[in-house]
């Protein structure tokens, strides 16, 4: 029941897109992790996750994107978000997260100057 | 229209994932009594985490258990509350995003805060017939 995510990467110069497609929970979360492993070992040092505007969110989701946040910080990575709904900017701004991330309203913006 | 003092009640597996059910449910009710798309945001996130924390806390992902929801309508406000079959919560201290990032604390635990943060009113507390109840009540003016 919790399986609904699709996560693809693509490339725009020098930034790495993770296009994240469906529920981000404690489990689906694994498949977000792999991609940002992927890209890391890649030599990525800028990531833009994009999530899906209508997506699920739960706690244990925001644990797996706190995590990649802390491994960024680490690694010298950059990582913007963008494709949030308004609510879970909200709740985004409410734990903590954007004052490691930046949240861009569109993918055009948040590839900007990046 | 609703009726104040309607009752929807619902039983979910303990199985992670079951809580979209509830948080769908709520939603509904949460429409109908004529909730802004906001505050039925905050509703649904609050009753997903309450779930999340009754399956994976207070049930340990047991699947002969269950969650039951109960959502009462009242005049201005909804009230919801998620009841377990555990034995008992241990304390959550509030969360920290500083030493989660530094790798101080294990990056879990925002459930409680989310649910505290998003509804007017929660207690969590020990049911009299065993099982632990978290109680949110949600005003439809905020």
């Amino acid at each position: 029941m919790n399986k609904e995510i699709q996560v693809s990467i693509s490339q725009k110069d020098e930034v790495s897109i993770l296009n994240i497609k469906g529920d981000v929970t404690a489990i689906t979360g694994e498949s977000i992790e792999a991609a940002y492993q992927k890209v890391t070992t890649a030599g990525t040092k800028k990531i833009l996750l994009h999530f899906d505007q209508d997506g699920y969110i739960n706690s244990g989701g925001i644990a797996i994107l706190i995590g990649i946040a802390s491994e960024s910080r680490k690694s010298g990575q950059t990582v913007r978000i963008t494709g949030l709904s308004g609510h879970f900017q909200k709740i985004f701004n409410m734990v903590g997260l954007t004052k490691y991330t930046e949240i861009f309203p569109s993918e055009e913006l948040a590839l900007k100057d990046f | 229209m609703m009726m104040a003092d309607s009752k929807v009640e619902l039983h979910i597996p303990s199985i992670m994932g079951f809580e979209k059910v509830a948080m769908e449910c709520s939603a509904s009710v949460a429409k109908k009594m004529g909730f802004t798309k906001d505050r039925i945001e905050d509703l649904k996130t609050a009753v997903a985490e309450a779930c999340l924390n009754a399956i994976e806390h207070g049930n340990k992902l047991d699947t002969s258990t269950k969650v039951g929801i109960t959502l009462t309508v009242e005049e201005s406000k909804l009230q919801v509350s998620v009841k377990d079959q555990g034995k008992g919560m241990n304390k959550v201290s509030t969360p920290s995003i500083e030493s989660k990032i530094e790798g101080e604390d294990k990056p879990r635990g925002w459930g409680i805060f989310l649910i505290k943060s998003l509804v007017n009113e929660v207690s969590f507390e020990a049911s009299p017939e065993g099982g632990n109840v978290t109680k949110m009540i949600i005003y439809l003016e905020k």
